[in-house]
């Protein structure tokens, strides 16, 4: 029976990366999945100033005076998921004042960083598994899809449907929009219609896994704190809005596949029936290096679910 | 490593999730509602000072007060470093081993709740319905809720309404409790003034007068209620000092636990706060929720000292107490000495006497739902690690009304409400309230302890990882403090007769709660282990290399 091993939203989390990579044989699982959101959201910069670097950790200044500790913190920026970036006082600050200079580092440290992980999937997980596949989604700007396509045991999960050991997996991950205008947002309808003709090639959907970043719209799957005008969290972050996505809703009501595995929303981890599909969100906890992960085993000859877990590696 | 220079800062991009922060003084409502003065201080904490009359109340708030400080640095260092729903439950799991924490976590979070259900339906009973009837002397109504049937009439009713105040969801039930802080307040500042400006002698006359209007004492019922202290229940002269700050006001800590340990009674809802990894800004909340209120416990003990007499105060007490615990005579008003109630006595008129009672009724309100809010979120987290059932979890599609974990809660609730009013002696085990959540709260107290060596990464990769007295870890020293006086107040509970719970229906009792979580966890270890599923995959810790 396919055992499928599930994690989303690292967010360039070194240590949930890494960890991703001994997962398959931790669990016993043949097929690992990341399901979207694969890059940082921040770079922490290092200044070199007067033969000593500066940075910022925890919101504390720290001054490094030699090489080894400036590794060790850049290995600590690492794990929480940020990129550090070592810097001269003068790249420093024309990159304060300057947005398109911010840009290409970034996705110079985005492309660097994710080269660097699929190496380390083809290095590490050639023959530990049966499929390596990782999906990008909104966070994720799309220079990262060749280096996905171009790994050796890395496959990129995409709109195609994908045989998956008796099932087949239709990878998306684009989402309705955010109040952060990320790189793969659609407005509803359009979304609605994109997975719409995705969908029409789904022949069986007793067979059919739906691998979609955003979750469904009100399904407790998608619940966000509610967010203020200046985007401060709403009463203390009990004000909880579904965000999730009506399209992927509709989807799922209409098409039942088998499973439906879902990210975007870290806080709203769980699990739930929608139909005969069986709905998941393991969540994520990438900035305390905790994998948050689904493990789900598939029974490929009644084409059902035949048990899941939700784990904290 | 040194700190010095300006400090760089971070570079964002736009990305899913990234929020500015959130009000402390939301935190801070929650905090302060959980350690409410009116419904559990006014209660079974500053009433029963009379039980250790060499105790001194002020050392002993204060003394608590640090020692609680303690258990909020604890729980606001768990909350950074592992900032998801789930709690006590989440933290003890990962460190401790998930089996353990289910035991410490269900019967603390969630098995007692039900014991508290009643306890909830009494405070409401003796600082609200009571009073209000008696104010517009229902006297059928106000014994009517002394009887069997009004004791579990109370309590299904208490239940409802916590049932629906977890309804109307977090933002709702904020939304309530922000309304009830305020008029909440309100009502209190009116108390104080009238405590501030009132003179004893004033008091004295306005209760005499009233005792005599309402329940139809005769007499100076002031004298009365001393002398019924002094000679039926043996109270003897009460001071109201600073010494002995240790000594016998020590014993008064445990009774001051009813209230004041629970400032981290959101700690299980923190998960769902994005940039709760902020060590300090929880912490804050969490702090200024303890210790403005105790500085109100403060200023109103002293104020009632002022005006009601300290004597009075802790007569009235004893005389309403003494008879539940055996005594026999019978207390010179019917019904418990309320301090907003005996203040309002100072207006004579039912109106604003009414109006005062209802208005504190507020600090009910917006504490009732915390009830069942936080145990919701136990029985989730534990539904998602399969220890129970998918339908613990279920929400309903429309309301999003968790009705599993509701259900988890309501129906052993009106059980164990139905045991407490219709089952002689019952009612004593409900004493084991505060133990029961005590001994998950020292779970999670060792769990912080051992932190930074059981879950190394983490602790290092965690805000809080910074904070160390003399080279060791803040959480450490803070996990051993809030352990040892969580241990001490066990101790005490076990073996010292004064808080009526080291007898063995106690004892036996426990073992039954206990037995009943260890019974579950078996049960789902048996039964998920049949499915192919491992529970104690949960937690594993992925090896990194």
């Amino acid at each position: 029976m396919p055992k499928i091993f599930y994690v989303t939203d690292i967010h360039g989390s070194e240590i949930c990366w890494r960890k991703f990579l001994n997962a398959g044989p931790h669990y016993g699982a043949d097929i690992v999945i990341v399901g979207g959101d694969i890059t940082g959201k921040a770079m922490v910069p290092i200044v070199e100033r007067g033969g000593r670097w500066d940075t910022t950790m925890f919101d504390q200044h720290v001054t490094l005076e030699t090489e080894d500790e400036v590794r060790e913190i850049e290995k600590k920026i690492q794990n929480r998921g940020y990129y550090p970036i070592r810097v001269s006082e003068e790249e420093y600050r024309h990159m304060q004042e300057d947005e398109d200079a911010v840009d290409k580092r970034f996705k110079e440290v985005m492309i660097e960083g994710t080269e660097r992980w699929i190496a380390m999937a083809d290095d590490k997980l050639a023959g530990k598994v049966t499929r390596v596949i990782v999906c990008p989604a909104n966070d994720d700007m799309f220079e990262i899809d060749p280096i996905l396509k171009s790994g050796h045991v890395v496959e990129m999960g995409g709109s195609d449907p994908m045989e998956l050991e008796g099932f087949e997996m239709v990878s998306y991950g684009w989402t309705n929009p955010t109040p952060w205008n990320t790189f793969r947002e659609l407005p509803e309808e359009e979304l609605g219609r994109r997975l719409d003709k995705i969908l029409e090639k789904v022949t069986d959907p007793s067979r059919t896994i739906f691998n979609i970043h955003a979750p469904p719209f009100g399904s407790g799957l998608d619940e966000a704190p509610a967010l203020d005008e200046n985007m401060n969290i709403k009463a203390g972050g009990r004000a909880l809005r579904p965000v999730g996505s009506t399209s992927v809703r509709a989807a799922i009501e209409r098409i039942q596949p088998v499973l439906s595995l879902h990210g975007h929303i870290h806080e709203s981890k769980g699990a739930l029936r929608m139909g005969s599909t069986l709905v998941l969100n393991p969540g994520s906890s990438y900035e305390e290096g905790i994998l948050q992960a689904a493990l789900i085993t598939l029974d490929a000859k009644k084409h059902t679910v035949k048990s899941y877990q939700l784990v904290n590696g | 490593m040194a700190t010095v220079g300006a400090a760089p800062t971070l570079f964002l991009r736009k990305a899913t999730g990234l929020v500015k922060g959130w009000s402390r003084f939301d935190a801070f409502i929650y905090s302060f509602m959980s350690v409410n003065l009116i419904t559990l201080g006014l209660y079974y904490a500053l009433s029963v000072l009379a039980f250790v009359p060499g105790g001194q109340v002020l050392p002993a708030i204060i003394l608590s007060g640090v020692f609680v400080t303690f258990l909020v640095i604890t729980y606001a260092g768990l909350i950074s470093a592992m900032p998801r729903a789930g709690g006590d439950y989440v933290w003890q799991s990962r460190v401790l081993g998930g089996g353990i924490a289910f035991i410490l976590a269900v019967t603390g979070w969630w098995f007692i709740l039900w014991h508290w259900a009643p306890i909830y339906a009494n405070i409401l009973t003796v600082e609200v319905l009571q009073p209000l009837f008696a104010i517009f002397k229902w006297t059928g109504a106000v014994t009517w809720l002394g009887t069997h049937n009004g004791i579990f009439i109370t309590s299904v009713g208490t239940i409802v309404l916590a049932g629906v105040l977890v309804s109307l969801g977090m933002e709702g039930y904020a939304k309530v409790q922000r309304v009830c802080f305020y008029l909440g307040m309100a009502a209190l500042a009116v108390m104080l003034l009238i405590l501030l400006f009132g003179s004893k002698s004033g008091f004295q006359s306005a209760f005499n007068s009233e005792s005599a209007n309402l329940f139809g004492a005769k007499g100076d019922v002031y004298a009365q209620t001393l002398r019924t202290a002094a000679t039926a229940n043996g109270v003897p002269a009460m001071k109201l000092s600073l010494t002995p700050f240790f000594g016998a006001s020590l014993l008064l800590v445990p009774f001051m636990a009813f209230w004041i340990l629970y400032p981290n009674w959101g700690a299980t809802l923190y998960g769902e706060v994005r940039g709760s990894g902020d060590f300090r800004r929880v912490m804050n909340g969490m702090m200024w929720g303890l210790w403005v209120t105790i500085a109100f416990a403060i200023i109103i003990v002293l104020l009632m000292a002022k005006t009601f007499g300290w004597q009075f105060f802790n007569a009235a007490n004893a005389n309403y107490w003494f008879p539940l615990y055996g005594g026999t005579a019978a207390p010179t008003i019917p019904i418990f000495p309320y301090p907003p109630l005996l203040a309002s006595f100072y207006v004579h008129s039912a109106v604003f006497q009414a109006i005062i009672v209802l208005a504190f009724g507020a600090w009910f309100l917006g504490w009732a739902g915390t009830l069942f809010l936080s145990s919701t979120r136990v029985v989730f987290a534990a539904a998602f690690d399969r220890i129970l059932p998918e339908w613990a979890a279920s929400v309903s599609e429309r309301r999003h009304v968790p009705f599993g974990a509701l259900a988890l809660m309501l129906f052993p609730s009106i059980i164990v409400s139905a045991l407490y009013a219709y089952k002689s002696g019952f009612i004593t085990y409900t004493l084991d309230a505060t133990l029961v959540i005590a001994v998950t709260f020292f779970g999670t107290a060792i769990a912080a302890v051992v932190l930074p060596w059981r879950k190394k990464s983490l602790y290092e990769n965690s805000t809080i990882a910074r904070y160390k007295v003399g080279g060791v870890p803040l959480i450490t020293i803070s996990g051993a403090i809030t352990a040892g006086f969580l241990g001490w107040m066990l101790f005490k509970w076990f073996t010292d007769s004064l808080y009526a719970i080291n007898n063995k229906a106690s004892l036996r009792y426990l073992v039954v709660l206990y037995g009943l979580a260890i019974a579950v966890y078996a049960i789902a270890y048996v039964v998920r282990r049949r499915q192919g599923i491992d529970l104690k995959a949960i937690h594993q810790e992925i090896p990194v290399e």
